[in-house]
């Protein structure tokens, strides 16, 4: 410590240029740059694709916008829209709300859908493939029209399902406000459940990734399928439920059919003076805000939720350590006491004969 | 070193790729070339027709743009004839079906620097507020062709939004006039008198009413009248010669007594079971035995609120000529309330969708030429009249343009209406048929627009005031009067527009051209309205 406080600044610099010709050579370096390059291509578009009109949107928002042939032309009106859209615009709140409900409920339905379909295709059954294609075409039909097309003509819900006694029944037991999206997610059952094509891939991948032998152990110890499923299958595709949730959430919020993507869209293109381009960017923003939360919300139950199996094991791992302690504990005291005779011993306090086990 | 050279010029290319998209486009411009139309022309002939070719016109190689929601094989043709007759100039002609997917387009190309030249428009508040029609009164004023338009273009001033400096932001692109069909076989086969073109609104109903209740010899029910379009839109033109708009509007104000009426009516109407069941109902099926079927197919309606193009696209094409054979479809103009404008001949409503000259373009007078001859020029409906005579003009589906969408011709011109009766509407009509759609024509030659195309301010008290309540279904519905509405409607009505007109219009507006007197006309009324 001493050296150090006198070394000079020559020693300084010549322990850099020491340095210097420690750092890494030149085909290390070359590597880095290679990286560096390669990684340009997502650079650029990220900012070009990403941040550039995140920041144009957030700039939008605080404007009102005429889109003009020689130019958008902004009048600043620092948080008017905002105000605008929460304090006078009865449609996008109501809608926010519906969404808000609707994605709450639905969510689960399509993941535990999707998981239930992605344990069956793991099964081994005959015609597997054709299955796994069957369950992924609506990921490919499902688009913004054709959609729309066939929940016109009634296939987005179960025909032999008597709806009217279902919206009935809820809306005797429920408040309006909860029973209507209940209700609102049985007619489209069908619909929803064709949310789920990406899920039941993502959570087949994790179900085959899982070992085999962890299942022929837990059989041998005469474990049944359904404390399989609870002790091994789960605990091991849960990172999945949370990817699959946030990935269902980000799907029903950004999907074309969504009524609030249709009003910030007409919102953009109305001929009202307040409305516009900014106005549209406000009600984005505020969607966004409103997303978010909802993925945070459910990050939130998913990640501080343990497993059953997983609190077994801590707690295994506790009783291990608190007898280990314990162990050390007595091997100590077995050290001290040895000692501590060995001392009167050789003071002449105690005879070899005179030892007894109690000294000990 | 070759790949390196390789991979840089690659980067270099996208670098300016991407530079060049960022950048703008100058596409926008000052206004340049003639402010007026000198109508001074030199033939060009072309299939035997000779063709006015404007003299005031650039000679430099020159694009024109369309963004247009006509039919787009019509346009095409059109603009490929035109380009014959202007060889120096090329015109672009880029289509979207009306409604959100055309309004999407068309602001994409106008934040991109790409504003077309010649754009239709079916929603005025979207263009007005946005600034993107150029004012063509110079040019409009100074051409002899606007003169031999239908009455109303320029008497009720359709596509000039009403301002007192007479400026002029829109043309008739295409023009469907309103119309009355009525099955003659049902009026006969229930002994009721056919009535005259000069009918009145009290004789329509009448008929209707008159038509219901009866039953064929196998138990199927007569209906008065099958609706497309509601007869309180049509009433409240109908009924007196002072409106120019929906909802009594005088160019200023609204009225909305006689649509008071209307609404009424039809609401009477639908309740009193005088009204066909719409297809995909249980009641239709109940009625026809058939759930797709549409009430025009039945035989058993005598009066039908159809749209123009119905006739055409569905009574009058081939194969449904083929499978009805038991029809007699014949046209009426819309009946006017009083006896005197009856006679008279009076105001109709229509579908009239406008086109205007961007405010963007280089070439006004250049994008003007070709405004008119999408729209209502002559040269133009010749080539309209040619191409829609070929049944072998096909829309996608392959369905010939003439039983497509196709329009009206606006122009009072004797030549091309000869064309148009004889050589393309009335083609394989028989003397008596073509006799009775002549004198139809003659008697719609005064429309009035629906609102939204032609009035400031309409589509935005529609979309948030009208439709949000749901005015028309509680009065169908027979939940309220529609007596009950009026008075609220007509405020909102009012400052909808007084509100509009200021802002688009008005001292702080893209525009800027109202008088002082006009901008306090308005604003008072706004003021008013929110309480100032």
């Amino acid at each position: 410590m001493e050296e150090t406080k006198k070394m000079t600044r020559k020693d300084k610099k010549e322990i850099r240029n020491r340095l210097k010709h420690l750092r890494s050579g030149k085909l290390e370096k070359r590597d880095a740059r290679k990286g560096y390059i390669f990684m340009i291509p997502w650079f650029i578009g990220a900012a070009v694709f990403m941040a550039y009109p995140l920041g144009a949107s957030l700039w939008y928002s605080l404007n009102n916008i005429r889109n003009t042939p020689q130019g958008l032309v902004y009048t600043f009106q620092k948080f008017g829209n905002f105000t605008q859209i929460l304090l006078s615009d009865p449609d996008f709140l109501v809608q926010l709300v519906d969404y808000i409900t609707s994605t709450i409920l639905s969510v689960p339905i399509i993941v535990v859908f999707a998981l239930i379909i992605a344990m069956m295709l793991n099964m081994k059954i005959k015609g597997k493939g054709f299955f796994r294609l069957i369950f992924f075409l609506p990921v490919i039909i499902v688009s913004g029209p054709i959609l729309g097309m066939l929940t016109e003509e009634g296939a987005g819900s179960v025909s032999a399902i008597d709806m009217n006694a279902i919206t009935s029944a809820i809306s005797g037991v429920l408040p309006s406000m909860l029973a209507d999206p209940i209700s609102d997610l049985f007619n489209n059952m069908i619909t929803t459940l064709w949310y789920s094509g990406v899920q039941i891939l993502i959570f087949l991948s994790g179900l085959q990734k899982i070992d085999k032998s962890m299942y022929e152990a837990a059989k041998i110890d005469g474990g049944s399928g359904w404390e399989c499923f609870w002790k091994i299958t789960l605990p091991n595709i849960k990172s999945l439920i949370l990817l699959n949730v946030v990935y269902t959430v980000i799907f029903i919020s950004s999907n074309s059919t969504n009524p609030i993507i249709g009003l910030i869209q007409t919102s953009m293109v109305s001929g009202t003076k307040e409305k516009g381009y900014g106005y549209a960017a406000a009600m984005a923003w505020l969607y966004t805000v409103v997303v978010l939360l909802i993925v945070g919300l459910f990050a939130l139950l998913l990640m501080t939720r343990k497993g059953a199996y997983e609190k077994q094991v801590k707690r295994a791992k506790k009783a291990q350590k608190r007898e280990a302690r314990d162990r050390k504990k007595i091997e100590r005291r077995n050290v001290r006491n040895a000692k501590r005779i060995e001392r009167q011993r050789a003071q002449g306090k105690i005879t070899s004969r005179t030892t007894s086990r109690e000294d000990y | 070193m070759k790949k390196k050279i390789l991979a840089l010029t690659l980067a270099c290319l996208m670098l300016v790729g991407i530079l060049a998209g960022c950048g703008e486009d100058g596409g926008s411009g000052g206004y340049e070339g003639a402010t007026t139309v000198s109508n001074e022309y030199e033939e060009v002939e072309i299939n035997g027709y000779k063709y006015k070719k404007a003299t005031d016109m650039t000679t430099e190689e020159i694009t024109l743009s369309v963004h247009s929601f006509d039919q787009k094989e019509v346009d095409e043709l059109l603009a490929q004839r035109f380009m014959e007759i202007y060889p120096n100039i090329k015109v672009s002609v880029s289509y979207a079906a009306v409604g959100d997917d055309y309004t999407n387009a068309l602001a994409a190309m106008v934040q991109n620097g790409t504003t077309p030249d010649v754009i239709m428009y079916s929603d005025a508040d979207y263009a007005l507020s946005n600034g993107l029609l150029l004012d063509i009164s110079g040019y409009w004023n100074s051409d002899n062709e606007t003169k031999n338009l239908a009455d109303t273009v320029n008497d009720a001033q359709l596509g000039t939004f009403h301002l007192e400096g007479g400026q002029r932001y829109g043309v008739p692109f295409k023009f469907f006039p309103g119309i009355i069909l009525i099955d003659r076989n049902v009026l006969k086969t229930l002994n009721l008198p056919i009535p005259n073109q000069n009918w009145t609104w009290s004789e329509m109903v009448d008929i209707i009413k008159n038509a219901t209740g009866h039953t064929d010899v196998d138990g199927m029910k007569y209906y008065g009248l099958g609706v497309y379009n509601r007869l309180d839109s049509y009433y409240g033109i109908a009924a007196g010669q002072q409106y120019i708009g929906e909802f009594g509007f005088n160019g200023k104000t609204f009225d909305l007594s006689a649509w008071a009426v209307g609404e009424q009516e039809f609401s009477d109407l639908k309740l009193g079971g005088y009204v066909a069941p719409a297809r995909e109902t249980q009641e239709n099926e109940d009625w026809t035995g058939d759930w797709e079927l549409w009430f025009g197919q039945t035989g058993h309606v005598a009066v039908f609120s159809e749209a123009f193009w119905t006739f055409q696209s569905s009574w009058n094409a081939p194969a449904f000529l083929e499978a009805n054979p038991g029809l007699d479809i014949v046209p009426y103009v819309i009946p006017a309330v009083s006896e005197a404008d009856a006679d008279a001949g009076h105001h109709s409503i229509a579908t009239i969708d406008y086109g205007g000259v961007s405010s963007g373009t280089k070439y006004p007078r250049e994008a003007y030429e070709l405004l008119k001859f999408l729209s209502f020029g002559v040269d133009g409906w010749h080539t309209r009249n040619e191409i829609f005579a070929d049944v072998n003009n096909t829309n996608a589906s392959g369905v010939p343009l003439k039983n497509d969408v196709m329009p009206v011709p606006i122009t009072k011109d004797e030549g091309i209406w000869d064309e148009y009766i004889n050589n393309v509407y009335c083609a394989g009509m028989d003397d008596e048929h073509k006799q009775l759609w002549r004198d139809y024509f003659a008697s719609c030659m005064q429309p009035i627009s629906f609102g939204w195309t032609n009035i400031a301010g309409y589509w935005n008290f529609c979309d948030e005031y009208f439709n949000k309540i749901g005015i028309h279904d509680i009065v169908d519905q027979g939940r309220g009067m529609a007596a009950d509405y009026k008075d609220e409607a007509q405020r909102n009505a009012d400052y909808y527009h007084a509100k509009a007109m200021v802002d688009y219009f008005g001292p702080n507006s893209l525009y800027n051209v109202m008088s002082e007197d006009e901008t306090a006309f308005y604003q008072q009324i706004v003021d008013e309205f929110e309480g100032k």
